[in-house]
Parts: structure tokens; C-alpha cells; sequence
């Protein structure tokens, strides 16, 4: 950059001419970055598309990239999966449509209270009921787990205990946790691995007589996925003008009111992010579904992973189903599109 | 003995073929409806599926498949009958989890049922079948629906060419691998390989080090087992014998796909019926792959074998491997020790004990009109279905592989590997003690995957085998285990 | 719970809901977690301190203490969780002395600053030996002739991720904020790969992978790779279940971090141009601190997130070539497939302990101060 020449070129090239507008030079490496890394989101996608034409022997011969050019595009595994499986296909689809949507519906509304009661409200938990609550509950766990106890007793003489020691002891303890203990403790829900919680709760469900329904998945995302919801939105929330809500209160209306006509309608893009995010955890969600259905209530990505038997895996069967899959939730997100951008805007103000 | 069943069972033959009649008349079960579970894709829903429909006509119960991802098959049976949930009222399973299921009373006893049922021809069901994979302790509890063991697999056109014969040993199983390796196999122009073998982690690498450590480790016939002392329950697994096996399996690895160490039998299988591979081992499966014009390149290039064997065999007592005499491998085939691995076991019909008592009626009766030759003997020659020969009637008649598309001298090959591995005294019999997923699929797998990364030595993978089967006898009693043992194998 | 709130007496129902608000909305959270989380949390907590087996009639859970940790800790199952080790060489044990001396003097400060508590000083305590212990495990497990266990792998896979998800995350987003036509239509690309789930995006990456079969077959060729097997060696294994985790979760990091970035404040960037500012001060001094609060949040949950990692390494490699891809999940997942449901709690519990400290410690001393700055 000695030399005046490469210097003005420099200069054309990497500095704008004004501040609203991009060198040149920034533009063209923006816009490369920006297409390459376009590529590498797109090219996993195009190569399960193509793959959900080809015949097995075509997969299996090695890469052909064009269909009509490099090989003859075939239907043969939409026609399995649409007509062959036919029910079976549409049976788990269907499951997942009203598993994923109802889960995330009541996550984000409880999942919407919770998070505006932690921005509005201050909590002060007692920390000696917190631990008293743990060791009830510790004990109606074993008393029903190695001692053999029916659970429905266990679990009043349990919350009588508890109430006994809410009203007596509860007024004398001091020390308390506020809500960002609240709230971590909340999210902290979340790090426990799906793996060593299904059992107990396949378990319950089971003494409910829930299993293989929507029911069963239904509370189990639901409760998977509210403490995420909650921290989003509660940014959501933070970000929300109170002053609003203030004249709101003092002319008179309650707080539920105030909830639903003033805050909510505001939370709408927050609310529809967030409703995104949860759906596409519910609507993906494996392991859980596996355990907690059998027949009537199996999801989708139980069938995606079928169909790697011992035969080796169906590449075609499964791309078809990955792509029936993610179509609708990428026609969601082009609908919500505006409403995540300023959803997200508006979350992100006040973090 | 086994040949006198033979014979018996060829008559039988005659006599049952012709009663295909269901023992339930039209309408017992209406209004029945039997929950069978198993895992998805065609191979076992398949025929469960299709021939569901024409049960229902025959009887009126309905069958409703129900099926899981193939690798949680166990696992979801278990919770359903461990829980007592109890929404499967049968399921098509691996014989090898029956002593799991038996032990804790899940399983229904089928002993009666099955002397009963003329229609079913038990005695066209080969011995070890009939004998051993179907039963525990001397009782049925299952009814074989296919008959599952390894072979060996290789390229009859690659072999003629290069003037090699069948291997007979696990030495001429390597060797031909490393004569062929490197050779276009396939018409492509590229170099292809030797020997394909599953080796990946948690899918079927400790059923292909069993088929080889087999013949270096059991002579004495199906009895004996291969797995663990039967005095002491000491594991057959630290010692020359393994050791030769497990030198074997890294040998084969040369002359191997670059990644064979993360190839399962899916890819294996494909490997091979794409023409790129000299050899494989694996189960029946290939015979019916391989003739399916749509997707082999191998039609009629595949010859099949028994599983190849050793000339020295273990001593038990030293720990030493020994040559072959009449004393030390009564069943040697030219002076060669071979143990065919019945590995997995073949998948077979069970009913849930806690099943309402018409349920499993009706469940019995379809799982017998599954298995009784009219159905299956057609079923078995289908590519798409899973279901392997294990009638003998299936064996004696040729007409249904050629009708479906096996040349008359394939179908001769690879009935005959069938047929030899089956009439073999000294088959081994899949380990069946309670836990054997985690003697098989924990520590005897992730050794070997270690052993293949170079984690670990040959010793060190030996001996931790052995360490881990010796806790695991120890977790759960070492004299119950051994009674299991035993029963397993008829002792 | 109990919550100070200003009561106003009253007899109408609506006015005696408005009173018990502060209960009424946190209530159904906190008992559907309680059912369904903390409930199976301490069922597995029993579960990891006994021996599962299948009885008559159903199955029996027998006590055994910590033998199930035991195992994992110091018994046969060490190699598997911790890993096997390896000798230290005298830098090494340098660089483990500089960050406990680092460590104690952060500790120093702490307490020469006054404001200490019991849980200050305890938090403090367990977060900073869980660091050196792992430090310590890191450094011995991947120095031959040790090897890497579950845990180990569990963190490479975490923070390697983590850290290149959010570079990659934050890069996009600041291109993408600039002046330039068709955000919106990279905003909806970008966050594509965050709806396909993860069972299909592993076996989308396997066939990607695929050196003989897959699209990129004739590069590898090319470049004399075709013999190579990445699912042969530990790190090439480790480096695609790595590049099919950030495909997925970069979307994540990018979408919120633009939206942040959108929202610094305008004016200042403005000006900071007029005064003549270049882009890097720009970014340090206005855009970084403006995002920090919600570049920690977005991070601790993808922190929780990661620490989960199964789907990949399970259906890419099964965890081989020997363990070297085995995730802590995949780990308790198959003890758990072969009945060890015991040792698969272990696993979970230790996976727990360790998520636990990590997003505790990375709350507390990241996000927090990185919001009360902001406030």
C-alpha cells in the first residue's frame, strides 16, 4: 500500500463514499460471504431433494448431481411413502401436526404468564421451604419407590406435610431467593438430559393410562420446552414500556386485564418467535417420542429414523420424509418472517 | 440323531404340506384383535402385513403390526411387559432376548400348542431350529418365522479366475481376500476390495468376531457352546484361540474399504451386491439380495459357503489352541474344525403371558399360519422380505428360488451352504443368558471398537473382555448365570 | 410461595384473582416442572443409586450406593467416562500451574473486595476446582498414550462448538446488517437448517460424508483422499459430528445476534462514522457492547443445548471409530438400551453435576455482569 496507485485503488475499492452506502470492494466480499455461506446452508438440502428421486442403484453408484442430465429422476420413493405407506405416512404426519402445535401453544401461554409475572413481580421464596419441599418430596419418592407405598397416598400425606409447614414454620424463615434464582432455576430444567428423565415419566404416564396418546407427548413437550420459552419471552417482556401499563392501572383495570390487552397484543412478534422456536423443538423432538408411543400417537422423526433397518439406510424413503418435514415449518417462517424480525428486535432492546 | 429328524422331518413333509388348514374355523376371533410388534421396514412387517388380511378371512381376527425403529425394538418390548403396560400382545423378536423375556414369566409357553398343531409340520423345521432357537430349558416359546446363521459369501466369477476355490479356512478366507484386493470388481475401472466385513461400533461386529472365533473355539458339538467354560463359567475369551480370531479380523481389515470400521451390515450387504467387494460375511440375506435385478450387479456371480473353520482348536484346559485329531474335533471336515454361527438366532413369533387368554389364541394361530410351508415357503424366496430358509421342505424343493429368479445352480450353492451349516453338529448357538446385551453389544463391542482404533493392543482388548464378562457374571450371580448357560444349551 | 404485592381488600371474585396474581401466573409453570421435571429428576436420582434387573411379573430395583459412580469414576468404566491417561509434560504442568494461580488470585480479588458470603465463597470454590479439574483431565486424557472418554469429547464437542457457532453466528449477522438488499431472504435461508430435525441432519451429513458415494467423491479424489476414511480417525470423526452440529445451531446464534445488532443505537454508530471511526472501533466500542447482554443469554442457552449433543455422533459413527465420538448422552443412552439403567443415571447425573456448574458459573459471572453493565 506503498505505492499512490494501489492506494486509490485501495481507497475506491473499501471506502464508501458516504455513510449510508458500502464501498465497492466491502460489497462484493459481503455479498460473497453472504452467497458462500447460503451454499452451505442450501447444498445439504439440494442433495436431499435430488436423493428423493433417485433409484437405489443410482444412489449407490456414486454421485450424480443434475437430475435429467446426470440421471433420469425417478418418483419411486415419494410413491412409496405416499401410496404404499399411504396411513402410515399420513398417520404419524398428522400426530406430529397436533402434538407439536398443541405442546407449543400451552408452553408459550403459560410459558407468556410465568415470564410476565418474573418481569412485573417481585418473588421471595423462602429458602427454608424450598428445601422443605425437596425433602417431602424426597420422601414420598422413596417411601413409594422402596417401601411400597400406593403413590395417590403417599402423595397427600406429602402436600399435607408441606401445608403444615407452609403455615407454621413458613412466616419465621428469612432467608429467600428473588426471581433470577427464579429464572435460573427455571432454565435449568433444560440440562437434564432427556435420556435419564424418560423412564420415570413413561412410568407415570403409564399409571395414568396415558400412554400412546397425545396426551402423554403433548405434557411432555410442553413441560420440555416451557423453560425456554419463558426466558425468551421474558426478555420480551423486559423490553415492553411499563409507563402503559401504569395508566392502565390506575384507571382502574386489573392485572389479568392488563395482561391481555395491553401486554400480549404488544409481546405479538415476541410471542410468534418464540411460538416458532418451541415448534421446531416439539416438531423434531426423537427420543421422548419414542418411549412414550407405540402405535396410534408415533411422530415423524420416528419414521425418518425407521428407515435405517438392516438393510442399510433407505436414503431415498428418508429424504423424502425430511423434506415432507421441514416444508411446512418453512412455510411458517416465511409467513412469520416479519413479525421474527421485529420480534426479535424488540427482544433483543433490553436482553 | 440329527439325521434320523431328517429323514423324519422329509416325510413329515409330504403329510403337511397338504394340511394348510388353519386349526381356527372362519369367524372364532371376531371381534379379536392381536397387537404383534416389530421393526420397520419391509423385512418382518412385510409378509406380517400382507398376509394379515387373509388370516383375518380365515378366522376373523385382526392382526395389527405395529412397528418400531429396528434398534429400539428391545428395549420397547421390555418397557411395555417390564412396566406391565402390556399393549403388545405379541411381538416378532430375536430369539436370542427369549431368556430375558422367559426368565421374568413375559413369554407365553408354547410347548403344547405347538404338539398340537399338525398344521404348523414342526418336524419340517430343521433341528436346530426345532431343538434349540425355539426352545429354552426343553420348553417352546417361539415359533421360528426365519432361519438366521452366517455364511460367507464370494464372488464365484473373481474366484474361477484367479483358480482360487471356496474358502475352507479362515487362512483361505484372508488369503483370497488379499489376492483379490485392489481388482476392479465391478466393471468401473476402479480398484475395489477384498473383504467387506461389518466393523462398526454398536451395530453387528460382535456377531462377525463370534462367526470367526467360533470354529477356533467350540468342536465338541452345539453343546459345549462357545462363549464360556460350562464348569466355571470362565470366558472363552482370553486365550489362543480368541486371540487367532481376533487376528484374523484385523488381518481382514487390510484388504477392506478404507472405512469398514464404520460400515454395518446394510452397507456391507450393498457393498457386495454393487460388485464391490470379493467376499463378505453375513447372513442369509444376501442369497435373495443378490438375484434381485433391480438393484445386484452380482446376478448369479455369488457363491456361498459354511462358514470357514480352523485346523487347531482351543484346549480349555491349557488355554493352548491344538491341532485337529479325531479326539479334539470329532466333527472336523477334512480335517477341518467348522462351527457355523447361528447368529441373532432368526426372527420368531412370542406371545405376552398377560395377554387376554383369546388374544393370544388367535396370536398363536397366526404366528402357525405364518410359519406353516404354504406361506412360508414362498415367503422365504421373496428379496424384500427379511425371512431366510429354516424349513426343510424349503431346501428339498427348488422350484420356488428358481421361479423367483435363481439360477438352478445358485439355488444348488447357496441351499447347500444352508443346508451344511444347518446339519452341522457342532453349530454355535447364539449367547442367550440374561443380560447378553451387555456381554455382546457393551463389552464385547466397544472392545473391539477400540481394538480397531488402535486404543488398545490385542492383549489389553483380550483381557478386557474378559474383565468385563467376569463382573458382569459376578453382578448377577455366577451360578445363576451358568444354570442359564446350561439351559441354553440343552445340558 | 409468597410474593409482596400491595393488597387492596375486596369480596369480587375478579379483584380476589387480581390479588392472588403473582401466584396465579408463576403457578402452572412451576407445577408442570415440578411433575414433570424435578418429579423424574429425583426418580432418577434413585434409579442412579441402584441395580435394575427384570423380575417375575415386572422388575426390582435393588440399592447399591455409588457403585454405579464409582464405576464410572475409578472402576471398570473409567476409560469410558474419564478416559484413559496420559503422562504430563513439564509444560503442561506449567500451564495447570498458571491457571490455579490464576484462579487463586481471582479468588484474592474477591474477597479483598469485601462483600463476601458463605454461598459467594462456596460457588466460588466448586466452580473454580470443577475448571482445574477438568483442565487437568483435558490435558492428561489427550496426551498419548491417554484417550479421551465421554466426558472429554462431551466438552471438546461443547466448547469447540459453542465457539465456533458463535464466530460463525456473529461474522453473518454483522455482514448481513450492513447496507445490502435481501436481508430478509438471508434471514429465512440462513435459519433453515434449525427446522430439520436432528435424526435427519446427521444421516443428510452421513451421505455428505461419504467419500466414495457422496457429492464430493470426485474433490476427494482429486486430492489423492479417496483411501482416506474420516470415520477411521478419532479427530477427522470428531470434526464432521462437529460440522454437522454447527450447520444446525449457527442459524440459531446468527438469527438473534442480528436482530441485536439491528438494535444498537444509530446514532452513536453515526457519529462515531463522521468522527471518523474505522469498522473495528465501531464494533468494539459501540456495536460489542450494545449486543453483549444478548450475546450472553443466547450463548448460555445454546451452552444447555450442547451439553445434550446424541443425535449426531449416535447415527454418524455410533460413537467409533472406538469411543473416541461417544457424547456423555450417547454414553447413558446405550448403558441405558442394554438395561444398565442405573449406570445410564450415573452418566445422566454426572452430565447433570456438570452442565450444572458450567451454566451456573457461566450465568454468574458472564451474563449477569454482562446485564447489569448494560442496566
Amino acid at each position: 500500500m506503498t505505492a499512490p496507485v494501489e492506494s486509490s485503488l485501495w481507497r475506491r475499492l473499501f471506502e464508501p463514499k458516504d455513510l449510508q452506502s458500502l464501498a465497492p470492494g466491502t460489497k462484493v466480499l459481503t455479498y460473497a460471504a453472504l452467497l458462500g455461506w447460503t451454499f452451505v446452508v442450501l447444498f445439504p438440502l439440494y442433495w436431499l431433494l435430488i436423493t428423493s428421486f433417485k433409484l437405489p442403484v443410482q444412489v449407490n453408484d456414486g454421485p450424480d448431481y443434475l437430475p435429467f442430465v446426470d440421471f433420469a429422476p425417478s418418483g419411486h420413493a415419494w410413491r412409496y411413502v405416499f401410496v404404499e405407506l399411504g396411513n402410515d405416512t399420513l398417520r404419524p404426519y398428522l400426530n406430529s401436526v397436533v402434538i407439536a402445535f398443541a405442546s407449543t401453544l400451552l408452553a408459550v401461554l403459560f410459558g407468556a404468564f410465568a415470564a410476565y409475572a418474573l418481569v412485573r413481580i417481585q418473588y421471595r421464596v423462602k429458602l427454608g421451604l424450598i428445601l422443605g419441599f425437596l425433602l417431602i418430596l424426597a420422601a414420598v419418592v422413596v417411601a413409594t419407590a422402596a417401601f411400597g407405598l400406593p403413590w395417590q397416598l403417599s402423595l397427600a400425606v406429602g402436600v399435607a406435610l408441606f401445608l403444615l409447614l407452609v403455615v407454621t414454620l413458613g412466616p419465621r424463615l428469612r432467608r429467600a431467593v428473588g426471581n433470577e434464582d427464579i429464572q435460573f432455576w427455571i432454565i435449568s430444567n433444560r440440562i437434564l438430559p432427556p435420556v435419564v428423565a424418560v423412564l420415570p415419566i413413561y412410568i407415570m404416564f403409564q399409571q395414568m393410562r396415558l400412554l400412546d396418546t397425545h396426551a402423554a407427548l403433548i405434557l411432555t413437550y410442553m413441560a420440555v420446552n416451557l423453560p425456554i420459552a419463558v426466558w425468551i419471552l421474558r426478555d420480551f417482556f423486559a423490553g415492553i414500556p411499563i409507563d402503559l401499563e401504569e395508566s392502565a392501572q390506575i384507571d382502574g383495570a386489573s392485572k389479568l386485564r392488563i395482561l391481555f390487552t395491553i401486554v400480549l397484543p404488544l409481546a405479538k412478534p415476541g410471542l410468534a418467535a418464540t411460538f416458532l422456536l418451541v415448534l421446531i423443538l416439539a416438531w423434531n423432538e426423537y427420543l421422548l417420542a419414542l418411549f412414550l408411543s407405540t402405535a396410534d400417537a408415533q411422530t415423524m422423526p420416528l419414521l425418518v429414523a425407521a428407515q435405517n433397518a438392516t438393510r442399510g439406510p433407505q436414503w431415498w424413503y428418508m429424504s423424502v420424509l425430511i423434506i415432507i418435514m421441514i416444508a411446512p415449518v418453512v412455510a411458517m417462517t416465511v409467513l412469520l418472517q416479519r413479525y421474527i424480525a421485529r420480534g426479535l428486535l424488540i427482544g433483543a432492546v433490553k436482553g | 440323531m440329527i439325521r434320523k429328524a431328517l429323514v423324519a422331518g422329509g416325510l413329515a413333509l409330504g403329510i403337511s404340506s397338504l394340511a394348510v388348514v388353519a386349526p381356527a374355523a372362519a369367524g372364532d376371533y371376531d371381534g379379536v384383535t392381536v397387537n404383534v410388534m416389530t421393526f420397520t421396514g419391509p423385512q418382518i412387517a412385510e409378509p406380517l402385513q400382507r398376509r394379515a388380511p387373509d388370516f383375518e378371512k380365515l378366522t376373523g381376527a385382526k392382526v395389527n403390526v405395529i412397528t418400531v425403529p429396528f434398534s429400539d425394538l428391545y428395549t420397547k418390548l421390555l418397557t411395555d411387559w417390564a412396566t406391565g403396560t402390556n399393549s403388545v400382545d405379541a411381538a416378532v423378536l430375536a430369539p436370542q432376548w427369549m431368556v430375558d423375556y422367559v426368565g421374568p414369566g413375559y413369554l407365553e409357553d408354547l410347548t403344547d400348542k405347538v404338539a398340537a398343531d399338525s398344521a404348523l409340520a414342526v418336524d419340517d423345521i430343521a433341528p436346530f431350529f426345532r431343538e434349540f432357537s425355539q426352545q429354552y430349558n426343553g420348553r417352546t416359546y417361539l415359533i421360528t418365522l426365519d432361519g438366521d446363521f452366517q455364511m460367507v459369501y464370494y464372488r464365484r466369477d473373481l474366484f474361477e479366475e484367479a483358480g482360487l476355490s471356496a474358502p475352507a479356512t479362515w487362512d483361505d478366507y484372508v488369503a483370497a481376500a488379499k489376492a483379490l484386493h485392489g481388482k476392479d470388481m465391478d466393471g468401473d475401472g476402479q480398484a475395489d476390495y477384498g473383504s467387506c466385513i461389518a466393523k462398526k461400533r454398536n451395530a453387528q461386529s460382535y456377531w462377525m468376531i463370534t462367526s470367526i472365533a467360533a470354529s477356533f473355539l467350540q468342536s465338541q458339538g452345539t453343546s459345549q457352546g462357545a462363549f464360556f467354560d460350562t464348569g466355571d463359567m470362565k470366558p472363552l475369551v482370553n486365550n489362543e484361540g480368541f486371540s487367532a480370531a481376533l487376528d484374523v479380523y484385523l488381518e481382514t481389515t487390510k484388504y477392506a474399504p478404507p472405512d469398514e470400521i464404520n460400515l454395518d451390515v446394510g452397507d456391507t450387504r450393498s457393498l457386495f451386491t454393487t460388485g464391490r467387494c470379493a467376499l463378505t460375511l453375513d447372513w442369509g440375506d444376501i442369497g435373495t439380495l443378490a438375484i434381485d435385478p433391480e438393484n445386484s450387479k452380482v446376478v448369479d456371480k455369488v457363491g456361498a459357503v459354511m462358514l470357514p473353520g480352523s485346523k487347531k482348536v482351543l484346549d480349555r484346559e491349557s488355554g493352548k489352541l491344538v491341532a485337529c485329531d479325531a479326539g479334539t474335533c470329532p466333527h472336523a471336515i477334512d480335517g477341518v474344525n467348522r462351527a457355523p454361527f447361528a447368529a441373532f438366532g432368526g426372527w420368531s413369533g412370542g406371545i405376552n403371558k398377560a395377554a387376554d387368554p383369546k388374544v393370544k389364541a388367535a396370536a398363536y394361530d397366526f404366528f402357525s399360519f405364518m410359519s406353516q410351508p404354504a406361506q412360508s415357503n414362498v415367503d422365504v424366496t421373496i428379496g424384500i422380505t427379511g425371512f431366510n430358509p429354516y424349513r426343510l421342505s424349503q431346501f428339498e424343493n427348488k422350484e420356488n428360488w428358481i421361479k423367483a429368479g435363481m439360477s438352478e445352480a445358485a439355488a444348488a450353492d447357496y441351499l447347500g451352504a444352508i443346508q451344511a451349516s444347518l446339519n452341522s453338529p457342532n453349530m454355535v448357538l447364539d449367547l442367550r443368558i440374561p443380560k447378553n446385551q451387555a456381554y455382546q453389544q457393551v463389552v464385547l463391542d466397544t472392545a473391539l471398537a477400540r481394538l480397531l482404533a488402535g486404543e488398545i493392543d490385542k492383549q489389553k482388548a483380550m483381557a478386557a473382555i474378559e474383565e468385563g464378562w467376569v463382573e458382569l457374571n459376578e453382578d448377577n450371580g455366577v451360578e445363576d448365570q451358568l444354570k442359564f448357560y446350561k439351559a441354553t444349551l440343552g445340558q | 410461595m409468597t410474593a409482596t404485592l400491595q393488597e387492596v381488600p375486596s369480596s369480587r371474585l375478579s379483584e380476589w384473582l387480581d390479588r392472588q396474581i403473582a401466584q396465579l401466573l408463576i403457578l402452572p409453570t412451576v407445577l408442570i416442572l415440578l411433575g414433570l421435571s424435578i418429579f423424574p429428576m429425583l426418580i432418577s436420582a434413585y434409579l442412579a443409586l441402584s441395580k435394575f434387573s427384570l423380575a417375575p411379573g415386572g422388575y426390582e430395583l435393588r440399592y447399591v450406593g455409588f457403585r454405579n459412580f464409582r464405576k464410572l469414576l475409578f472402576g471398570s468404566q473409567q476409560y469410558h467416562f474419564l478416559g484413559t491417561f496420559g503422562a504430563l509434560s513439564w509444560f503442561e504442568w506449567l500451564l495447570l500451574l498458571a491457571a490455579a494461580a490464576a484462579v487463586v488470585f481471582g479468588f484474592l480479588r474477591y474477597l479483598r473486595r469485601g462483600r463476601v458470603g458463605v454461598v459467594g465463597i462456596l460457588g466460588r470454590l466448586i466452580a473454580a476446582s470443577v475448571a482445574l479439574g477438568l483442565l487437568l483431565l483435558l490435558l492428561i486424557t489427550l496426551n498419548a498414550p491417554g484417550f479421551p472418554g465421554s466426558l472429554v469429547v462431551t466438552l471438546f464437542y461443547v466448547l469447540a462448538g459453542v465457539a465456533v457457532q458463535f464466530a460463525l453466528g456473529l461474522g453473518l449477522a454483522l455482514l448481513c446488517a450492513q447496507q445490502i438488499r435481501g436481508r430478509n431472504f438471508f434471514r429465512v435461508v440462513f435459519f433453515v437448517p434449525l427446522m430439520v430435525t436432528p435424526v435427519g441432519i446427521a444421516y443428510a451429513f452421513r451421505m455428505l460424508a461419504d467419500m466414495g458415494k457422496g457429492p464430493f467423491a470426485p474433490i476427494w479424489q482429486l486430492f489423492g483422499l479417496a483411501e482416506f476414511a474420516w470415520s477411521a480417525d478419532p479427530w477427522s470423526a470428531r470434526l464432521v459430528v462437529l460440522i454437522g452440529d454447527t450447520w444446525q445451531w449457527t442459524p440459531f446464534l446468527f438469527l438473534i445476534l442480528l436482530a441485536a445488532i439491528e438494535n444498537q443505537p444509530r446514532e452513536q454508530v453515526e457519529a462515531a462514522r463522521i468522527d471518523g471511526a474505522n469498522a473495528w472501533q465501531v464494533f468494539r466500542d459501540i456495536t460489542w457492547p450494545a449486543i453483549a447482554p444478548v450475546a450472553a443469554t443466547v450463548v448460555l442457552i445454546r451452552l444447555i443445548e450442547a451439553f445434550k449433543i446424541i443425535d449426531l455422533p449416535n447415527i454418524l459413527t455410533n460413537g467409533g471409530p472406538g469411543i473416541a465420538t461417544e457424547s456423555m448422552t450417547l454414553h447413558a443412552f446405550i448403558a441405558w438400551r442394554t438395561q444398565d439403567l442405573g449406570g445410564s443415571a450415573a452418566v445422566g447425573y454426572m452430565l447433570l453435576f456438570v452442565a450444572v456448574i458450567s451454566c451456573v458459573s457461566f450465568f454468574n459471572f458472564v451474563v449477569r455482569p454482562a446485564r447489569r453493565h448494560e442496566a
